[in-house]
């Protein structure tokens, strides 16, 4: 998310702000910060973190 | 007296013969054994599964029937029946070796010539696909020849994604030069024998006081950063109670160390005498002792049976070495996913297996980072690369235990003559008479 573009919650109407968030993934959590709606916890994931890390965390646990 | 169940019908041959029979899976008790007769030489039954796991769930619903053609494996080079692409690519450079070892599936004439550098690259451009295969150097000791660094070079020119050395580590250790110069061609990985964390071991299988050399090599591999997996010949009698000692050896040497990879002795080649019934170590022994020995840092849960290769032949588990623990990335589920689920699973099982055995350049990881939370997406994807590692073991197979509708499903293929041939296939030997 580029930094000078404000992100609002779609139904709380607040800015979301940069939160340590929790994911899991094949019985394994993993943490990292993402725009998150400090009311109701709504997350707004980036394209470039979907595509990028998160992309790579799903290729590292793969099985074969 | 317990009774004997048929588990599945296949195929096999006769030991002494070498001729295709019909054989059954039996289970009798919690034992599962290969049945089988050969109308000239009687009857044989080998152990292939102890029961300490239970066989049907570690197979699952993988079974297809065992191949019919009556050719098979003689003349075998990879036909219509065979199940299974190539994953991984066996190319023996020599018949030279500098060990005599007590076990040697090779157990080749080292009175042969060598095929020359030319006959190599040619074998080289027919077997390798551009940037998907992974070639294995072997022999005989591949070491033994001064041109190695060039045949890796030219394997790589020819387009493999990996080039792979299988050797003892003997001049690993004494020429660090050569390491050097292996290392610039592209070698992607090492594969080196080791059989555990004394020298008696080593005096009992290859003749001679080996431990000091094994490190050696394993430290002029990293100043390289050539990634060692370490790979252990287990033999009833002689190591089977190392297992533990390995483990906590190769987890101490990581990140230079990227996992091991057991072999249970398999009766092919140069054997010192025909397996009885007591010298099986089967792989459910060795799931079970690689927990008990390691004392609980390594589950059997988390080692999955083979899906690209029969179950029966190996399993494998992808774990991260933490800081103060050994973290599993894979879980065995109920029932045992045996498929790869993709068109091509021998692609997946190299892409794999080679991310762990590969150490990542030095820029593109923090090897270093000295504290990190492993549940930070950063800190894990920096982790993973940099101390993955994997535990795996391959059972090869021997006139007593071999099952060709394990034998279709094989993916390591030794190449010859123009030919890809099942390493199992390829290797068979007859038994002492």
């Amino acid at each position: 998310m580029p930094e000078t573009r404000k992100m609002i919650c779609c139904k709380c109407n607040k800015e979301l702000e940069m939160i340590k968030t929790d994911f899991s993934y094949l019985g394994h959590s993993f943490f990292t910060e993402v725009p998150k709606c400090p009311e109701c916890g709504q997350v707004f994931i980036p394209e470039e973190l979907a595509r990028g890390r998160i992309s790579e965390v799903e290729m590292q646990m793969e099985d074969k | 007296m317990n009774e004997a169940k048929v588990l599945y019908k296949t195929w096999s041959v006769c030991p002494v013969c070498l001729k295709r029979v019909p054989a059954e899976r039996v289970q009798v008790g919690s034992g599962v054994f290969l049945w089988k007769s050969c109308p000239e030489h009687g009857s044989f039954t080998t152990l292939i599964w102890r029961g300490l796991t239970d066989i049907n769930e570690w197979t699952g619903n993988s079974e297809v029937p065992a191949a019919e053609d009556p050719k098979c494996p003689d003349q075998c080079g990879l036909c219509g029946d065979h199940l299974q692409e190539t994953c991984c690519v066996l190319l023996n450079v020599t018949n030279r070796c500098n060990l005599n070892c007590r076990f040697c599936f090779a157990d080749n004439e080292a009175t042969t010539i060598d095929p020359s550098f030319e006959e190599i690259v040619q074998s080289l451009n027919n077997l390798i696909e551009k940037g998907k295969t992974l070639v294995q150097m072997s022999g005989g000791e591949p070491t033994m020849r001064d041109d190695l660094p060039e045949i890796i070079a030219a394997a790589k020119e020819a387009g493999a994604r990996y080039v792979q050395l299988n050797s003892n580590g003997v001049r690993l250790s004494e020429d660090r030069d050569y390491v050097k110069k292996l290392a610039e061609a592209g070698l992607s990985f090492l594969f080196m024998q080791f059989d555990g964390t004394h020298d008696e071991i080593y005096r009992s299988l290859r003749g001679k006081p080996l431990l000091d050399i094994k490190k050696r090599a394993i430290d002029n591999c990293a100043e390289f950063n050539i990634g060692v997996t370490l790979v252990p010949t287990l033999v009833r009698g002689i190591n089977t109670d190392q297992i533990g000692e390995i483990l906590r050896f190769a987890i101490a040497g990581s990140p230079k160390i990227r996992g091991v990879h057991f072999q249970p002795v398999t009766y092919i080649g140069r054997v010192p005498e025909n397996p009885t019934e007591k010298d099986r170590f089967t792989l459910d022994d060795l799931l079970a002792e690689i927990q008990a020995q390691s004392d609980g840092l390594i589950k059997s849960e988390n080692l999955l049976p083979s899906s690209c290769d029969h179950p029966l032949c190996g399993f494998h588990g992808d774990f991260i070495i933490g800081q103060h623990e050994v973290i599993p990335l894979l879980k065995r589920s109920k029932p045992v996913k045996n498929c790869c689920c993709t068109p091509t699973p021998a692609d997946k099982n190299r892409e794999f297996v080679a991310r762990r055995w590969q150490r990542p350049a030095a820029d593109q990881t923090n090897e270093n980072a000295c504290c990190g939370d492993v549940h930070d997406m950063e800190y894990f994807l920096d982790r993973v690369k940099s101390h993955g590692f994997t535990i795996s073991a391959m059972a090869f197979q021997d006139a007593g235990n071999i099952d060709f509708s394990r034998l279709r499903r094989c993916s390591l293929h030794v190449y010859d003559k123009g030919k890809m041939v099942p390493f199992c296939a390829y290797y068979l030997s007859a038994w002492k008479q």
